[in-house]
């Protein structure tokens, strides 16, 4: 059965995941350093009331919860760049087992295990390094569901990202732009309730506010229908990207029958 | 019916040519001319259950292009075939499940898990009965003798027991027909004596129909019973390796191990192929004398210590066929 199959291809994913320790290891240690290094600024600034009154213990959780998003996203992009350059995709499809939901479902097994790992460090240090929870504690419960949705949507946009390499070969340089998108859009560092009006409005019309803002903003408390308000964008991102991801999939690999691996 | 039935398959790619200069270079951004490559021509082969077939050909030759066809992957231009009965580029998810594929260059196992792994993930992928598998990697292990490693890292495996856990992969749902892109590439002797003892143990203990391509006419000669060698994508020749063999000996090597210390035989046709003290290797063209002569005159030439007559490698027969002697 499919799904059976789909749970034995994550399940064996996230051992892979598990035994590569150095990766999840060099994340970890610069989760760390960031959340060190921002604890310290927004204290500061909290201390000279630069802030606008906001607690510094806010600001650090924000953080934590948008790298959380991020860093426990799988690098997926790479591994599909490389099958398709490689010719490896074409091999695949040879197998009784979907190419694209064999790495959707590998992925989901690689970010559960970046998701638990990244998840408890990241908390626990944001906890130490500034001592308390935010406001309001019990918005962090929306953490899990949102932050697995989130993930989920920036991993099915590197997916598409690592599917460019059937046209252009290269797909790292849209990696990056569409990284720096993520940064700026998502508000990885400062809430959008900082940007200027027409900036915010262009960002809360992308999914990466959906997914990194969306998680990032429990820092500041939230309310049961804004929580699923968020939850709902997020299905629905994920939807239309699955929809988007499936499409360039498929013309990709008409490409591979027809012109080869 | 055929177990591998290919009519007239032919597959044409479009070939961008990449034009010189700068100005070309520039040129090439509005307008890219392109070239048709034939990489398969016509071919026509008919390869029945359990026959263990050899496809060889030079680099180009099109022997890939034509498995990824019989695999499904990729489309032919025109022709047909059929795998198992069935069209591979219409029913690829069904016949999947029928065959099984060995690419010397590429892996199904995973690189940091222990192959253990990779074999019970491939029981959901080719959605076995959990008593059907255990009894088919039992079977595996023992005749692949692959159960001291089968718990280690594949990262931490030699490239023959790796491959070896590779074919083991791709013959644990039991598939029909194993296809084999240069199995043996990159392994050492022993490795490779190995690896085709496998093969062929197993297409002819079970009946798997085998289709192999390698550039080792070892693996050939070991593991087939029949050899298909195609080149630019056209059928040149295909018969059994025995009769191959008979058809294109047309040069013998005759060692002669002797008393004194060098040997000379005064024969048109023969030609001194390597030359040491008390032994001479002689290469007869048997078309200008027959070998039985050249013994006779060996026998004449001195006191004989040893007598070696050999058919030339496979090598050079598959290149005299290559170059359409």
């Amino acid at each position: 059965m499919s799904w059976r199959r789909d749970a034995a291809l994550a399940a064996t994913s996230a051992r892979q995941t598990m035994s590569a320790r150095g990766e999840l290891v060099g994340r970890a240690l610069f989760f760390g350093v960031l959340l060190l290094v921002f604890s310290r600024l927004w204290l500061v600034m909290a201390e000279e009331g630069r802030l606008g009154g906001v607690a510094a213990a806010n600001f650090l959780w924000y953080l934590a919860l948008t790298e959380w998003v991020v860093l426990a996203t799988p690098m997926i992009y790479l591994t599909i760049e490389e099958d398709v350059k490689r010719g490896d995709l074409a091999y695949s499809l040879a197998r009784p087992v979907s190419y694209l939901r064999a790495k959707f479902a590998e992925g989901l097994g690689e970010l559960a295990v970046r998701c638990v790992s990244l998840g408890v460090l990241g908390f626990g240090l944001a906890w130490l390094f500034i001592g308390r929870l935010p406001d309001q504690p019990l918005a962090l419960l929306w953490a899990l569901p949102t932050g697995a949705l989130a993930m989920v949507l920036l991993m099915q946009i590197q997916i598409a990202i690592g599917l460019c390499a059937f046209w252009i070969h290269e797909a790292a340089p849209v990696y990056w732009i569409v990284q720096k998108l993520n940064f700026v859009f998502g508000g990885l560092l400062f809430p959008l309730t900082f940007y200027p009006d027409w900036l915010r409005a262009i960002s809360e019309a992308t999914p990466f506010a959906a997914a990194v803002y969306g998680c990032g903003k429990l820092s500041f408390g939230t309310t049961t229908s804004a929580a699923l308000t968020t939850l709902l964008w997020l299905v629905v991102w994920n939807v239309v990207n699955a929809g988007f991801v499936s499409v360039v999939y498929g013309r990709g690999v008409r490409a591979v029958e027809v012109h080869g691996g | 019916m055929g177990t591998i039935e290919v009519d007239g398959l032919r597959k044409v790619f479009s070939v961008r040519e990449r034009a010189r200069g700068l100005g070309g270079a520039v040129r090439q951004l509005f307008s890219a001319p392109s070239r048709e490559v034939r990489a398969v021509d016509g071919l026509t082969f008919r390869i029945e259950k359990g026959e263990r077939v050899a496809f060889v050909g030079p680099n180009g030759a099109g022997k890939s292009t034509t498995i990824k066809m019989l695999t499904g992957i990729l489309h032919p231009s025109g022709g047909a075939a059929r795998v198992l009965g069935l069209v591979p580029w219409e029913k690829r998810r069904e016949l999947a499940y029928r065959f099984g594929t060995v690419f010397g260059q590429r892996t199904q196992l995973w690189y940091h898990l222990p192959a253990a792994d990779t074999f019970a993930l491939l029981r959901h992928v080719y959605d076995r009965d959990v008593t059907d598998h255990k009894r088919r990697l039992t079977e595996l292990v023992e005749a692949f003798e692959i159960g001291p490693f089968l718990n280690k890292p594949v990262r931490q495996l030699s490239l023959g027991q790796r491959m070896r856990c590779e074919i083991a992969a791709s013959l644990l749902h039991d598939p029909e027909v194993l296809f084999l892109d240069e199995p043996t590439i990159g392994l050492d002797v022993n490795a490779r004596a190995i690896i085709r003892d496998l093969i062929r143990d197993t297409s002819r203990e079970r009946g798997v129909t085998v289709l192999l391509t390698s550039h080792d006419t070892g693996d050939m000669e070991r593991v087939c019973d029949r050899v298909i060698v195609i080149n630019h994508g056209k059928l040149l020749l295909d018969e059994s390796i025995l009769s191959l063999r008979q058809t294109y000996i047309r040069r013998k090597r005759v060692t002669l191990v002797t008393a004194s210390e060098r040997v000379d035989i005064d024969l048109p046709g023969v030609t001194v192929a390597e030359r040491a003290p008390h032994r001479t290797v002689f290469e007869v063209d048997l078309e200008v004398t027959p070998v039985d002569v050249v013994v006779q005159a060996a026998l004449r030439a001195g006191k004989l210590r040893d007598l070696t007559v050999e058919d030339p490698p496979m090598e050079e027969i598959v290149q005299a066929i290559y170059a359409g002697r």
